[in-house]
């Protein structure tokens, strides 16, 4: 129906219409009559939804990354209530297993800084100019700092334990 | 109020993102295999400790990381079906809440 048709002024116009023309392809969202309300019926998506595609499982993955950053981070507060016991009584975590499950997670910790930081050059606008910053550049300056907060932070770490 | 969560998301995945992965390689790998960390003797450990402005950056690496966790759970759980905007978001920003509580507990009132 064209916008310039003649239309009743009273009827209300309504989601979906154009699609309801062809009577096989009748909206679930189309009311029988314009005076009953539309029906909004929610989307229910199975539980595994995102194991269908490699994209959904990544995404999945990225969101659990803080599952793993904060569990070790728990371990740590393990360590620093340790702390309480005393010199004689103080044992910080290690062995096989520790190492093991700090793998896992320093893997997690590096995939959430990889994707969120590759989204700093898409969120980030630095005006050059007339133009600005290319995307890509601002995601390897990000990397690049990253290196450098590492070693830092690295560094500090080691050198109090010297 | 969502901007805000937003926001404070934004910064604390940020600042997770450059900080985290240093703390748990040498914290968690290398230091367990022995490369010298602050954390492996008392001592150490103590000194590290008795600076305030580590006590605060420490707790700047526990918020963000606890941070983190609510935002995502509160936005995974949902996408996963749960439908309990509210119950769900005050269940994981509690819980992070009170982990950060426990953080600066250990933190400000260890030896």
């Amino acid at each position: 129906m064209s916008p310039t048709s003649s239309r009743d002024a009273s009827q209300p116009r309504l989601d979906g219409e154009a699609r309801a023309t062809a009577p096989d392809r009748v909206s679930a969202r189309m009311p029988a009559s314009a005076g009953e309300p539309a029906i909004a019926y929610p989307v229910k998506q199975p539980f595994t939804w995102w194991t269908r595609r490699r994209g959904y499982l990544l995404y999945m993955l990225r969101e659990f990354t803080a599952v793993g950053i904060a569990a070790w981070m728990l371990l740590f507060l393990v360590q620093l209530a340790r702390m309480r016991q005393g010199a004689a009584g103080y044992q910080p975590l290690g062995g096989p297993l520790f190492v093991a499950i700090s793998i896992v997670c320093l893997a997690l910790a590096l995939w959430h800084s990889y994707t969120f930081l590759s989204l700093a050059g898409l969120f980030m606008r630095i005006p050059l100019g007339d133009r600005t910053v290319p995307a890509r550049l601002i995601a390897r300056a990000m990397f690049g700092a990253l290196a450098v907060v590492t070693v830092a932070i690295a560094g500090l770490l080691i050198w109090g334990g010297a | 109020m969502l901007g805000l969560i937003w926001a404070g998301f934004a910064t604390a995945a940020v600042v997770g993102a450059f900080i985290v992965p240093a703390h748990i390689l040498i914290q968690g790998v290398l230091g367990p295999l022995g490369v010298p960390s602050f954390d492996r003797h008392y001592g150490t450990f103590a000194r590290a400790l008795s600076n305030p402005l580590v006590k605060l950056y420490l707790l700047v690496l526990f918020a963000c990381s606890f941070y983190m966790l609510a935002f995502r759970v509160w936005y995974v759980v949902r996408e996963l079906g749960v439908p309990s905007k509210l119950g769900v978001g005050l269940v994981s920003f509690g819980l992070s809440a009170v982990g950060l509580i426990i953080a600066g507990y250990l933190l400000f009132t260890g030896p």
